[in-house]
Parts: structure tokens; sequence; C-alpha cells
């Protein structure tokens, strides 16, 4: 708890907050008759958003994958590339949640429910876009190993498999951790609610959760053995995605660091999200006292070296193609910059790069604004990193005959503006229904005195 | 001696301390069958309640993950080597390598189920009914109040004698618990 400076001095928790105010606050978001103003209109947007995702997705399914702008020789397009952004950002939540308790990180405990909410959401958007990718979407199931009257089997050498596999026990384990975590805080909710109704949905869901010294015996040591797993799990997931690029021979994607670029990218775009939502829970509920300046000063300094690992790896991006004997990769590289992908370049080493580095100055760290608008810019710099990852390679291939342009169509926008709003929806939804902060964690930071 | 439709006698104690000390003095005494019911894990106070008692709990999840790295490495190697051989590259069919992604997430996959579907064992859950839901002061059990209860199936279960305990070491309220 050294090497604190000023932001960092913040408490961990306001004096006033006791126990009993705490229970009562985080409970009352949960159960007020009510939803505040501001979260019917981010639901009310976000869900007329999801209805774009329906109308493109029902349009998708019936013209086929022609709506889109891909096209030989750039046959992967948006999908991938935000299914590449989505599950970065939703590792970015597991990342907050496990690897951080593990460290025992006092700044975890109000907001790692925040970030496992996000993981879930971003998880939903993640999952459907290599389905919607697929074609003919019917045969997804196909992925699946098992035994069949076709006689035929998915090819587990190929890291697309993987990958599956990867995001399907990814997804599974996810909604485990996150349960098991919110048990004893769905147990304070029941014990809250005065409605008989709310009292039977939030009991039901807590599954009879009592509290007892064997209860939390048991609670301690499964929690701490899950994040223990989560943790090499999550980074195994996002270095698979890494290995479906680097496991194909296009130019710039056979790259042995693609697996710890990929990484890297999920943790400042996940910590990026984290914050902006930090930020909208925080002054939308009123949790002040809970989540205090300590907390997006901690986020604020595992963004920016989030930032430098990604630096390392851009340089390293460059340094291949220009330093390795392949004429192919090294025009691909400098088509990439110069040519006409060039804004998509410049911006991301701009956004994800250069103006994170202001996160050095404490007053930054300590301003929510500036810092909104960072994580802002690094979650729009990180999608134009996965699109810069994708298209501008597929599009200058080994051989000049085989060249193309990509150009985005309105359906490819209206599916990105569709699952921001899957995301969106699922978030605000968890949010009204499920409390936002980790009670029982915080408890404890209150009862050890820990403020600081 | 135990006493028709009663759970137990529950005292609701304002610190955890305080808890924890009529909990050692309880086990002192010869009573086995005592529950704490707190807010948060307070340290040390299950071993006080129960000593030297193994968590087993590890035991679970580790033959979960046996099970599913045994399990995803089968299914590949059944599709790659048994049901499917085709030749790729000249690659041994069994190619092993290419099998640690799978084996590596279903054995975690299996390992955190084993510990979600554990931890429910172990607790006895669900079980969306407990007589002491009716004692007074459960609900702040849950907020900032800490509850010790012992129950009626203790063979040294006496009312007056534990009350005097409870109350000595500060209990707010004493309350006896209907089963």
């Amino acid at each position: 708890m050294n090497l604190i400076d000023l932001p960092g001095d913040a408490p961990v928790i306001e004096p006033g907050v006791t126990l009993r105010s705490l229970s009562e606050e985080v409970s009352d978001r949960v159960l007020r008759p009510q939803a505040p103003r501001w979260w019917w209109i981010g639901f009310g947007i976000s869900l007329a958003l999801f209805l774009t995702l329906v109308v493109a997705t029902a349009w998708l399914f019936v013209n086929g994958i022609g709506v889109w702008g891909v096209d030989i020789p750039v046959a992967w397009g948006f999908a991938i590339a935000e299914y590449v952004w989505w599950i970065a950002l939703a590792s970015g939540g597991t990342i907050v949640s496990a690897l951080f308790y593990l460290t025992r990180s006092p700044w975890r405990s109000a907001t790692n429910r925040i970030a496992e909410t996000m993981m879930l959401s971003a998880a939903a958007s993640a999952g459907i876009m290599p389905i919607m990718h697929l074609g003919r979407q019917g045969f997804f199931y196909w992925l699946f190993p098992y035994p069949n009257v076709m006689d035929v089997w998915p090819q587990v050498r190929s890291p697309l498999w993987w990958d599956f596999i990867c995001l399907l026990c990814y997804i599974l384990m996810s909604i485990m951790f996150y349960y098991t975590g919110l048990l004893p805080d769905l147990a304070t909710v029941r014990d809250q609610a005065q409605h008989r109704r709310k009292q039977m949905f939030y009991g039901i869901l807590a599954l009879g959760w009592r509290g007892s010294a064997r209860h939390w015996r048991n609670y301690q040591s499964v929690y701490f053995i899950m994040c223990a797993i989560m943790a090499p799990m999550v980074i195994s997931v996002h270095s698979v995605v890494g290995l479906d690029f680097a496991g194909g021979l296009t130019t710039g994607w056979h790259s042995t660091q693609f697996p710890p670029y990929f990484f890297f990218g999920a943790v400042i775009s996940g910590l990026a999200l984290v914050i902006m939502l930090t930020i909208v829970v925080r002054h939308g509920y009123g949790f002040q006292g809970i989540i205090t300046a300590y907390h997006l000063n901690a986020m604020g300094k595992i963004m920016l070296t989030g930032s430098l690992m990604l630096g390392y790896s851009y340089v390293w991006e460059a340094w291949g193609p220009i330093y390795a004997n392949s004429i192919a990769d090294r025009t691909a590289f400098l088509d990439t910059i110069f040519g006409t992908y060039a804004p998509t370049y410049w911006a991301r080493v701009t956004l994800n790069i250069i103006i994170p580095q202001l996160l050095w100055l404490p007053i930054v760290r300590r301003s929510e604004i500036l810092l909104f608008l960072i994580s802002a810019g690094i979650i729009v710099g990180m999608w134009l990193e996965r699109f810069d990852i994708v298209i501008p390679n597929l599009a200058r291939d080994w051989m000049p005959s085989y060249w193309g342009v990509y150009y985005p169509t309105l359906w490819d926008w209206a599916t990105l503006a569709g699952s921001i709003g899957l995301f969106l929806s699922l978030f605000f939804l968890m949010m009204r229904f499920l409390p936002m902060v980790s009670i029982s964690e915080v408890r404890e930071i209150i009862a050890k005195g820990e403020t600081k | 001696m135990s006493e028709r439709g009663l759970f137990g006698l529950a005292g609701s104690f304002a610190s955890s301390d305080a808890l924890t000390e009529a909990a050692l003095h309880l086990r002192s005494l010869g009573f086995r069958e005592v529950e704490a019911y707190t807010p948060y894990p307070v340290e040390g106070l299950d071993e006080a309640l129960r000593p030297c008692r193994p968590n087993r709990l590890p035991l679970p999840i580790f033959l979960g993950a046996v099970f599913g790295a045994a399990m995803g490495y089968f299914i590949q190697y059944w599709d790659e080597a048994l049901d499917y051989p085709l030749n790729v590259g000249g690659r041994p069919h069994n190619s092993w390598p290419a099998f640690t992604v799978g084996t590596f997430e279903l054995m975690v996959l299996f390992a955190i189920a084993a510990g979600f579907f554990g931890l429910l064992a172990f607790c006895r859950l669900p079980r969306l009914y407990h007589p002491i839901f009716s004692a007074v002061e459960f609900e702040r059990a849950s907020v900032d109040r800490f509850v010790l209860c012992v129950e009626a199936h203790d063979p040294s279960f006496e009312l007056q004698s534990i009350r005097r305990i409870f109350e000595r070491h500060g209990a707010e309220s004493v309350t006896e618990v209907s089963a």
C-alpha cells in the first residue's frame, strides 16, 4: 500500500458507510419499485439498438452474408473483427474480477460485480458474431463433437475449433463463477425485501443461502479456487482467439506474437469499459461512498499498464514485417500504415497508445470526465485495431492479382449498432435486478477497518 | 435433552468478536451442535465451532478437473484417430499438441462445475426453507448482526444455561427458534 500518489490517498470506502447503510443502499437499488428516469432512457435506447440487431439478423438470415461487405479477398469482415472486440471486452471483466481477487486488491471488491456483469453481457454479443458469420447459421451445431449419423466430426486440430470450445466453456464457466459470487448478495436482497413477491423471487434465486459458518467456509475455498482457475482460463481464451489468426498463412497474421498481443488488448479495452460502466453506476445509483476515487485511480493505472503492453506489441507488429525478409508481409504492413486503411492505423495508435499516456498524471486519474473520455477513446481505438488486424491484411494478400478493398455496407453498421444494443440491454437489465456491488466483500473491508 | 417443537436457541451479537468468544465458550462446555450466521466470513469461526475438520471441497474440484481433462482428450482422440481419421499434411492421427487446448478447456470447465455444484452440495443447497429463517434477528444476520444458534438436538441442550452464556458474552437478544 505504499507507492500511492494523490488520488490514491482517497479512502477505499468513505468513513460514513456502515454495514447497515451498505446493505440497505445496494439492496434498495434493486428493490425500489420504480427505476430511475435515467435508467429508462438508457434502457430505451439500448432496446432500440437491440431491435436493430433483430432486423439486421433477420435480413442476414433471409438473404445470406452477401448483405455484408464481405467478398473475396476480404472474406472476414466486421463480424470477426467485432467478435474479437467483444470477447476482449468480456475477458477484461474476468481479469478485473479473478486476477485481482488473487492479488487481494482492495479496489476489486466494489467493482468486481460491475466487471462480471459486463463480462456476461459482452460474452453474449461476442457469441452471436461467429454464428452470424457462418453463412449457413442453421448448421452451427456441426461444431459440437458428437457421434452423428453423417459420420463426420469437426476438425479439432484447427484453431477455429479451439476457439469454439474456448468460447463455449468460457460462457458456461462465467455463468457459474458469476452466480457463486452473487449468492450471498441475493440472500441479502431477499432479507431486505418487504414485498412477498420479491421475497419469493430473490428467495428462490438465493437458493436458501444462510451465511452460516459452514456456508462461508465452503464458499471461500470454492471462490478462491474458481478465481485461480478463471485467471489462466481467460488468458487462454483470448490467446486462442489470437491463434485463429496466427494459424493462418495470411500476410500479417502468421506471427507468434498474436496470443499475447490479443491478451494485452483485452486488458486495456476491458479496463476501459469497466471504468466507463463504473462511472455510470457510481453516479446513477449514488454509490459515491462505496466506489471512490481510489477505485478509479487504481483502474486507471492498470489501463495505463495495458496501454504500455499494447504499445510494446505495436512495436513488434511493425518490426516483424520490416526486419523479416518477406516482401509480401512488408507490402501489406506498409499498405496498412500508409495505404487505404492508414487512417484506422494512426487513429488506433493515437487512441490506444498516445492519449492514454495522459494517465501518468494523477490529476487525469482523478478526473472522472477525462477517465471516461480516454476510456471511450480506447474502446473505439480497440475496435479500429480489430478492424486493422482483420481487413487490411486480407486485402493485401500474397499475390497482387488477389488484392482488393473492403467496403462495409449499411447492414455491417447495423450489426455493430445492434451488438452494442444487445450488450447494453443485458447490462441495464442486470443492473436493475441484481445487486451491482458485491455487498459481502465490501462488508469485509468495512469490518476490517481497511478504509485505507 | 431435546425439547419438542424447538429448533434451538439463538443469540444475536453486535460484533464478530463477541460471537467468536461465545462460540468458543460453548464449545469448551461441550456443546457440539452450534452454528453461527454472519453477514461476511469471520476468520476462524468455523474452526472454533468445528475444530480439526479438514476442508474436503478441493477434492471434488480436482476430480472434476481430472475427469474433464480425460474426457476432453478422449473426445478428440476418438474423433481424429479412431472414428474419422483424416490425413492432414502427414500429421499423426493422434496429434496431441493440437489437442491440448480442448483438453485444457474441458478440464477447467469440469473443475469449475464441480466447484459450483460441490459448493451447493456441501452447503446442502438449494434448501429454500430452514427453521433459522424464523429467528427474530436472522434478517439482520445478512446485514450487521451475528447470530449464534445452539440446536435442540445437541445432547447437552438446556435453555437456561445457554441463555446465561449468551448474555454473559453480551448478546443483544436471545430467542427460541421453533422447528
